[in-house]
């Protein structure tokens, strides 16, 4: 039986072989299970500490809040047991044991007064010490935090025993008292004769001690928690005697009487607890006597005023407390030596060492500090003003300023209180969860994000996220993908800057999904084998994801089953269904025979050549959704480009597979079929929707410069037969009509996507090609139509420039004489094709003012491109063209009738744009 | 080309065909537009990009009996149609 398909782990194994030491924590890995992560932290809780369990709930008789504190006294049977041990070893510092919980100082065998003593006179010796050996406990070790491991038989016996106690509690009580007394007559009377000696020499100690009991007493009043831990720490102070065996004494075997010892450990704790009670009562006393003491704090202040004076700048806080403290100790010992009993005596005896009161103060709680320290300040003040006469403004403004001082210490004790109920209203929460139920959670949500494609299924976000990151100016190779071999990986949100935690979170998490990917597929290999428990996870998955959910679909139609099962639109055709082998021989044996042309001479073998109908446009439409398929396949196989340091056969194998794909685009691109082939050719057709003009762009990234060179070539040998170029007239009508707005919108996607797309390889061409294309165009085209069109200035905008620039290019690049002349020549036979049609070129006014301007500006950069070149006389031919032009511009621009200043900025900038090619300017000509 | 080797599979195919070409929408309540189509899902939801809104109202209040049709038009820049209304999808008829 397993839960989610994970391993069902035994706990209880595993804590034994923790407990053995035998649990290997950098253990593999391998599968998930729940043992997986279980590092025995169960195991390693403090267990020490549940001596309170007994008192909490209520396994000892009553603890009650109503203690009685009216009696000082001590118990006799308490001093007996402190003094003995105070004898027998040497003085424990209890005090210590107080202060510091956690002190490591090793209490050399501090069983021994108790254990010797059994093992001397009980019959029980040797069994009840082999008892104390608990079962799965491992080797007994002498130091005490050993003790806080603890099994459940363990406090289960010491439950019961706890039980039992409570019922004869007073018996047993009174029995151990005896058995003790009557086991150590002997030792007692030696003792007693040191007792007499020590309570003598240790008088003055003995006061002081109690005073400071009494000052930790307040303390125990004041916060009830601190007395739990104090109660806590002695009583496992106290048991750690008695459970951690002398090594003289191993145990040897479990011992029915092990339940016995218990007992006796608990009549320990019991006898300690009322000590405690004790304790309490004592403090009730103290309580008295500090409430004598504040009534009588102004009178010792008075006394003390002489040595008040002495100091103008006044007492410290220290001092005061100092000799507050004094004032209390001088106090309590008179108060003592009156009411003190014999037994309370006795009980000093319990800490043989004594720590000045002063040093003992940082270990009072911050609010009994600030109470002391605000009494004194008002104390101070009450004395000041009392003493020293102060005016009746003074003494308001003295009792004012306690009184903010007090209402403020209030506040910030409200505030700190406040912080503390709520960290503890919090912490009730603490642990609910182990670190492996956490790993599960994160486990399942990363699981989430995990994915076939993560391009694909997280396409948007990571656009958007390489758009970002290029605004950032971040490295494109920085992939926001978690890849994991061929599996699948996870997609990373846009990187956050500036942030340095984020790294290693990214980190984690790869590891935490890495396992995870791992791990499923292992799950997976097993599921492959247990074909039944295929439902397994399935519960740790939420089912269905909505962004990726398709509808359902109602018919399943393979493509592959016979013409009449299927409905789609082939197998409606009158021949039957051909199927895709068929069709990839045929466009094989299609590729074969276009190149065979090719290699025979390509375009200039007119025989071979099969014309054809143009493409219609639903051809078209088919081509390039086809086109796009295989585009899109392009740029998903980028993605997966393997790393170059990765075996060279995957690189390899990625090469072979995207010159497929890219020669693939070349084929269906169709500009190696022979010019004459069809009007328009079909790739000129292709570019007559709006998304294959936007297609070029993404399809000539893929292609090598020879490829480009002869897309452009084919591109303007054919140009007229754009359809940009062909509909360019309907762009000439003043009416808005939709035709006009498609035939816009066209153009504009010419020139952003095609234009865009060739720019580069004429960028880089040289004159000789330049002069070659510009030669192509001027043969196959009316350039004077073309010229007439966006498209077409542009380019020869784009001829002329580049030309241009090889002129004025570095030296090794300048072209040769008979490169320059030819290119001379075209420029000629240009000019003179364009020179009757000039004013011409202007568009026709479609719209008004500044952005008519902005529509004219295309033609000014192209006449000024037209300039550079001319010679003197074209110039001249040129101005004299231009010339009414460029006057009405000016004079209009300068009179300025009914423009914004924007338009007249705009109609002189076009131009000075061309004038400056001539060496002229606007502001020469005097109107 | 032959059209067995289009690649068309399914009607969505044909639809699919139309991507960022204007195409005519009919849709219920006499409604009728042209626009862009930009995208498309299983459930014939559209969006499509500057759209051309045709309505026709019949008002049947008027004296003859007869009901007397008059159009109206809007234009908007983007929108989405909701598949449930659309009646039929076609590339605008070529002149």
């Amino acid at each position: 039986m397993s839960f989610f398909g994970f391993d069902q782990p035994d706990l209880e194994r595993e804590k034994l072989r923790f407990l053995e030491g035998e649990l290997n924590s950098n253990e593999d890995i391998p599968t998930y299970t729940w043992a997986e992560n279980y590092d025995g932290l169960g195991d390693a809780l403090q267990e020490g500490g549940d001596e309170l369990n007994d008192e909490t709930f209520g396994g000892i008789g009553t603890v009650g809040k109503d203690f009685d504190f009216s009696n000082p006294a001590l118990p006799g049977a308490e001093d007996t047991q402190k003094y003995r041990q105070g004898i027998n070893q040497s003085p424990l510092p209890s005090q210590k044991a107080f202060t510091s919980p956690l002190s490591t100082i090793p209490v050399p065998a501090p069983a021994i007064s108790l254990e010797s003593i059994w093992d001397d006179k009980s019959p029980f010796s040797l069994r009840l010490n082999g008892a104390a050996r608990t079962p799965s406990r491992g080797p007994p070790t002498s130091t005490p935090r050993q003790s806080g491991i603890r099994t459940l038989q363990e406090i289960e016996a010491e439950m019961r025993a706890a039980a039992e106690q409570s019922r004869e509690a007073v018996a047993l009580q009174q029995r151990q008292q005896q058995l003790l007394l009557q086991q150590q007559r002997e030792e007692e009377e030696f003792y007693y004769r040191q007792r007499q000696q020590q309570e003598q020499q240790q008088e003055q100690e003995l006061r002081q001690r109690l005073l400071y009991q009494q000052q930790e007493q307040q303390q125990l009043q004041q916060l009830q928690r601190l007395q739990q831990q104090q109660h806590l720490q002695q009583q496992r102070e106290q048991q750690q005697h008695h459970r951690t065996p002398p090594p003289r004494m191993l145990p040897v075997s479990q011992s029915p009487r092990f339940l016995e010892h218990q007992r006796q450990i608990l009549l320990l704790q019991q006898q300690q607890e009322q000590q405690q009670l004790l304790r309490l009562q004592q403090l009730e006393e103290q309580l008295r006597v500090e409430e004598l003491e504040r009534q009588l704090r102004a009178q010792q202040i008075t006394s003390q005023n002489h040595y008040e004076r002495q100091q103008p700048s006044g007492p410290t806080l220290a001092e005061m407390e100092a000799r507050h403290q004094q004032q209390l100790m001088q106090q309590q010992q008179h108060l003592r030596q009156r009411s003190q009993s014999p037994a309370a005596r006795g009980g000093q005896h319990n800490g043989q060492h004594n720590v000045p009161l002063q040093e003992s103060m940082p270990y009072l709680p911050q609010s009994i500090q600030l109470q002391q320290r605000l009494l004194s300040e008002m104390a101070q003040a009450e004395f000041l003003r009392d003493i020293q006469g102060l005016s009746q403004a003074d003494q308001e403004a003295l009792r004012m300023e306690a009184v903010r001082k007090i209402l403020e210490t209030e506040k910030m004790e409200e505030k700190r209180r406040r912080k503390a109920a709520k960290i503890a209203h919090m912490s009730k929460y603490n642990d609910l969860m182990t670190q492996s139920d956490k790993d599960f959670i994160t486990r399942i949500q990363v699981s989430q994000l995990v994915s076939q494609d993560p391009y694909a299924d997280d396409f948007y976000a990571q656009v958007y996220g390489a758009i970002m990151r290029s605004r950032m100016g971040l490295g494109v190779e920085d992939e926001r993908v978690l890849k994991f071999g061929s599996s699948g990986g996870v997609g990373l949100g846009v990187p956050i800057k500036g942030s340095n935690r984020r790294p290693s979170a990214m980190q984690r998490m790869q590891q935490q999904v890495e396992r995870i990917v791992s791990n499923a597929k292992k799950r997976e290999e097993e599921k492959g084998l247990h074909a039944v428990h295929s439902l397994q996870g399935a519960l740790g998955r939420t089912s269905g994801r909505s962004y990726k959910a398709s509808p359902r679909q109602l018919l399943q139609v393979e493509s592959s089953n016979g013409p009449t099962s299927s409905p789609t639109l082939s197998n409606a055709q009158p021949h039957p269904h051909i199927s895709k082998q068929d069709i990839a021989s045929e466009d094989g044996a299609a590729q074969a025979a276009r190149l065979g042309r090719e290699a025979l001479g390509g375009a200039a073998d007119a025989t071979d050549l099969v014309r054809r109908d143009p493409l219609t446009h639903r051809e078209v439409l088919v081509t390039l959704e086809t086109l796009y398929d295989l585009v899109m396949n392009v740029e998903q196989l980028k993605h997966d480009e393997p790393h170059p340091e990765e075996q060279g056969e995957a690189v390899e194998e990625w090469k072979q597979q995207r010159d497929e794909l890219v020669e693939q685009i070349w084929t269906k691109l169709q500009v190696m079929v022979p010019l004459e082939t069809s009007n328009p050719h079909p790739f000129i057709s292709l570019l007559s929707a709006a998304k294959g003009k936007k297609l070029l762009p993404r399809v000539t990234r893929n292609l090598d410069s020879q490829r480009m060179f002869t897309l452009l070539t084919l591109l303007i040998a054919c140009f007229s037969q754009l359809d940009v170029i062909a509909n360019a007239p309907i762009l000439e009508n003043p009416e808005d009509t939709p035709e006009r707005a498609s035939v816009e919108r066209q153009t504009q996607a010419f020139l952003s996507s095609v234009m865009q797309s060739i720019l580069p390889t004429i960028v880089k061409g040289e004159l000789r090609l330049v002069t070659g294309l510009l030669g192509l165009l001027m043969d196959r085209n009316d350039v004077v139509a073309v010229a007439r069109t966006k498209p077409g200035v542009a380019l020869l905008t784009l001829l002329l420039t580049r030309v241009e620039l090889i002129k004025q290019s570095i030296p090794e690049e300048i072209p040769s004489s008979a490169d320059e002349e030819q290119w001379q020549m075209m420029f000629d036979h240009l000019f003179q094709l364009l020179t009757p049609h000039f004013t011409r070129m202007f568009p026709t006014r479609t719209e008004e003012g500044e952005a008519a301007e902005s529509q004219d500006q295309p033609v000014w950069q192209f006449l000024a491109a037209l300039a550079l070149h001319a010679t003197i006389q074209q110039h001249q031919i040129l101005v004299t063209s231009l010339r009414e032009k460029v006057l009405e511009n000016v004079v209009s621009a300068k009179k300025g009738w009914g423009m914004s200043e924007e338009e007249r900025q705009a109609k002189l900038a076009n131009v000075d744009l061309f004038l400056h090619a001539l060496g002229l300017e606007s502001s020469q000509i005097t109107v | 080309m032959d059209p067995s080797s289009s690649g068309i599979q399914e009607p969505f195919d044909l639809i699919r065909l139309s991507l960022s070409e204007r195409v005519f929408v009919k849709l219920r309540g006499d409604r009728e537009m042209t626009g862009i189509l930009h995208a498309y899902d299983g459930h014939m939801n559209l969006i499509l990009s500057d759209v051309e809104e045709t309505i026709m109202i019949v008002d049947e209040n008027t004296a003859g009996g007869q009901g007397a049709v008059s159009v109206a038009k809007r234009k908007m820049d983007m929108l989405f149609v909701r598949g449930d209304g659309v009646i039929l999808v076609s590339p605008p008829s070529r002149t």
